[in-house]
């Protein structure tokens, strides 16, 4: 599996840095070149990043932040007909201080954007980003002077979620896929162990993978019935 | 294509108190009211000098039967338009629309500006709550208003440059440099949204105190969405207020003048995102105004019985948010537990959840779906005994009681001053519901009553939209029984998408279904209003058509915009747990304030 690597000392902001902040660069899975150094510490570090991520991904709090129509279907996720909490979620942070991901669940506004990028900041590592809906993800139905054409001109996206705005089932998705995403990451597993470089998966694309399936419907439901 | 007619047609119903109004402004002000506009406005519309204005509304406001509520203030750049026979030369309108609540009539008054002078009086004085609208004329078209006390950007923010609704501000974002913002630039921004309390002619202390200003927002949890409000503070009492708006404009009016008129029924969803269908119908009603469409009994009742529902969706979430900005935690999982049930009526009839842009010119995107009377009769069972059960268990509870019995009260008075509508003005027990007053798409054929309220305080404006579900339900049974037979499309060549079976007739009928669907429909230069009683108050559409595919300006009035306008006013003094609830009980989102 490919990874997709930030360095910690990137991340800090220089004078006239344009956002997203950090280099990125591709780079093969770390734990290769540590089984090629020693078998027995690259078995322990598998060992630990999956104990450490399976913890991180199955108890992720949630940062209460919502621009528009979006936020109301992320709501009715938290709520009993869809329930969140069946998979870790449903800690609702109201400061970003307290949360490990955020959902940028609407549209982008460019009189918004500057105060989006400080609660990103001020959200302390580990954190992730899901981009729901439209709007966050390109700008959608609204190619208009007052709106940012996708969150991730200034915001590294971890998972996006169509729809407008996705359904609550769409979105429970997206943090699954942001869960399988966590699971293969590599981070430092302390300030003194290894590399300080975090590595997050190159995940498959869900369109590719189901094409195939998708591609084989030939009848649709009519309309007419319920 | 239809063709268009050229002469503009006088609105219809004849009503003797035009034409007193018409005499007496003449009377009084002889050739300063210019002319007289005939539209499909449903109101007379008079021209008047710039220097009459401010004479003409203190006049209007002063009447036996008052026009007590400036409705709606906003401008057209008229620089591009050329179907405006007979009307005074222009390059800037502003217009003010006024209602009467007392004489259930409007009036909608236009100032000629000329681009080389682009100032007008504040109307303040008269109408206090042209604040906001005048400050949202500037942001928009860069129309200046003398003596206004602090005329500056509402929407765009403070840095922006230029005014988005002429005619040669850029629409789209990918007309111009990609967005990016640098370390710096965060910084510049953040800059410039910094209150300073000065520029409102606040002090930073009194004699004995230093106030507190706190930014609540533009993320709160309790602000319902990207809304700022800055408060000045001694100790928990709340000395003023200022909201600050913006942080959620998606240019919707802008978007009209670049859509057809039938792709922009989409966009009209999301201005009041919980109110689904219910914001198709005012536009497309107007729009059927101006194409001349009268639509079947069929078309009318399914229009409402989808309002409705979405209407009892819409009040749920504002009954479980209310709630739970007083600290209650339940509540809300109950309300959205009720509100999957109707989204699954709403999603079988229409295929989507919360947006499905059901409504078409002329008619319905499709007809109602068999079995589609026992879904909705299952909804209807459902439920009034969940309602039962939430007053007893919600509005009955002491501690929600003490929290919002006499908390941010006010008078019919004042709400009216503030333009104040909906549920939150039938709380101070206004008789006003559209739906009863102005009955349109069919509801003077139901049978429901308008609740009203006494106090006009947070309780009441909770406990009358438990009422107001009620009925609703009550329209949907309504709807259930007596469903009329008949057409989901209106017959008329300007119904939009034309039926598919007309195309297959010959060669013409294909390229006319061809042209209406790919350029849209072509109606005819005229104006026209149309307001419905919406989930949150009133929402109405003005729109200019030029006599093109597109409308050539398209005015969205939304009820949010006003009531938010009102709070520094009832928070004076108050406590900041008596705002949280205040905001609770307002029942807004932010597109509906910003659009």
């Amino acid at each position: 599996m490919t990874y997709t690597l930030t360095r910690v000392e990137d991340a800090l902001a220089a004078e006239n840095a344009r956002y997203p902040l950090g280099e990125r660069q591709r780079v093969e899975d770390p734990m290769q070149q540590q089984v090629h150094r020693s078998v027995f510490t690259g078995k322990l570090e598998e060992v630990l990043n999956s104990t450490v991520n399976w913890g991180r991904k199955h108890s992720l709090w949630p940062y209460n932040f919502g621009l528009s129509c979006c936020y109301v279907e992320m709501t009715t996720a938290f709520t009993s007909p869809h329930d969140i909490a069946r998979f870790g979620a449903e800690v609702i942070r109201a400061s970003p201080r307290q949360a490990d991901f955020m959902v940028i669940a609407g549209t982008c506004f460019m009189k918004m954007a500057p105060i989006i990028q400080q609660l990103y900041d001020q959200m302390l590592e580990p954190k992730w980003v899901i981009s729901m809906g439209s709007c966050a993800n390109s700008g959608g139905m609204y190619d208009i002077y007052s709106v940012v054409q996708g969150v991730d001109k200034f915001l590294p996206v971890d998972v996006y979620v169509a729809g407008c705005p996705p359904r609550p089932e769409a979105f429970l998705q997206g943090l699954q896929l942001l869960q399988d995403s966590i699971q293969e990451e590599r981070r430092p597993l302390s300030w003194v162990v290894g590399d300080q470089g975090v590595y997050r998966a190159e995940m498959p694309s869900q369109r590719e993978k189901h094409r195939d399936r998708r591609i084989q419907v030939t009848e649709l439901r009519t309309p007419d019935g319920i | 294509m239809s063709v268009v007619n050229p002469e503009l047609r006088a609105t219809d119903p004849p009503d003797h108190r035009v034409g007193l109004l018409t005499e007496r402004l003449r009377d009084q002000f002889g050739d300063q009211i210019l002319c007289e506009q005939a539209t499909l406005t449903g109101m007379p519309v008079f021209w008047v000098s710039r220097r009459a204005l401010v004479e003409v509304l203190t006049v209007l406001r002063q009447l036996p039967e008052p026009f007590e509520m400036l409705f709606d203030l906003s401008a057209i750049d008229e620089r591009l338009r050329s179907r405006r026979h007979g009307l005074p030369e222009t390059d800037f309108t502003v217009f003010y629309q006024l209602l009467s609540v007392s004489g259930n009539r409007d009036v909608m008054l236009k100032v000629a500006l000329s681009e080389r002078d682009l100032s007008l009086p504040t109307v303040i004085p008269v109408y206090r709550n042209a604040n906001w609208y005048e400050r949202e004329v500037w942001d928009m078209f860069g129309i200046r208003f003398e003596g206004h006390p602090n005329l500056s950007r509402i929407l765009m923010p403070p840095t922006w440059k230029g005014h988005p609704l002429r005619k040669d501000h850029h629409a789209r974002a990918t007309e111009v440099d990609p967005y990016s913002m640098t370390v710096e630039s965060q910084e510049t921004e953040q800059q410039a949204l910094q209150f300073r309390p000065e520029d409102w002619g606040m002090q930073r202390q009194s004699d004995d105190t230093e106030f507190m200003f706190l930014n609540l927002g533009p993320n709160h949890p309790s602000a319902h969405g990207a809304f700022r409000i800055v408060l000045q503070l001694d100790g928990e009492e709340v000395i003023d207020c200022v909201p600050d708006i913006g942080y959620h404009h998606r240019g919707a009016e802008k978007m009209a003048e670049r859509q057809s008129w039938h792709s922009f029924i989409p966009y009209t969803d999301r201005i009041d995102y919980v109110g689904g269908v219910m914001n198709n119908l005012p536009y497309v009603l107007a729009v059927e105004k101006l194409a001349g469409i009268k639509v079947t009994a069929r078309i009318q009742t399914v229009r409402v019985m989808m309002s409705e529902l979405f209407r009892i969706t819409s009040h749920l979430l504002f009954l479980g948010t209310y709630l739970q900005d007083l600290g209650a935690m339940s509540p809300v999982f109950y309300a959205f537990t009720d509100r999957q049930k109707g989204y699954e009526v709403i999603e079988a009839i229409t295929g989507f959840r919360m947006h499905p842009a059901w409504f078409r010119i002329g008619g319905l995107m499709q007809d109602l779906p068999k079995g589609w009377d026992r879904l909705v009769q299952g909804f209807v069972d459902w439920m009034p005994a969940r309602l039962d059960e939430y007053e007893r268990a919600m509005m009955d509870n002491s501690l929600v009681r003490d929290r919002t019995k006499h908390i941010a009260a006010f008078d019919t008075a004042n709400a009216l001053a503030w333009g104040v509508t909906g549920p939150n003005l039938r709380a101070t027990g206004c008789n006003f519901d559209l739906r009863k007053q102005r009955p349109y798409s069919g509801y003077e054929n139901f049978d429901f009553e308008v609740p009203l309220g006494n106090n006009g305080d947070v309780f009441d404006r909770g406990q009358l939209r438990i009422e107001e579900m009620r009925q609703s339900v009550k329209i949907l049974q309504q709807c259930v029984n007596h469903m009329p037979e008949g057409d989901y499309k209106a017959d008329h060549p300007l119904t939009t998408p034309p039926p598919r079976e007309r195309m297959l007739e010959h060669i013409e009928t294909l390229i006319t279904h061809f042209l209406q669907v790919s350029w849209g429909p072509v109606l005819p230069a005229n104006e026209s209003l149309q307001m419905i009683e919406a989930t949150k108050g009133i929402n109405s559409y003005y729109l200019t058509s030029d006599g093109s595919t597109m409308s050539y300006r398209t005015r969205i009035r939304t009820p949010s915009f006003p009531h938010l306008q009102q709070i520094p006013e009832l928070m004076r003094g108050g406590f900041v747990p008596d705002l949280i609830a205040h905001l609770g009980s307002i029942d807004f989102v932010m597109a509906d304030v910003d659009r």
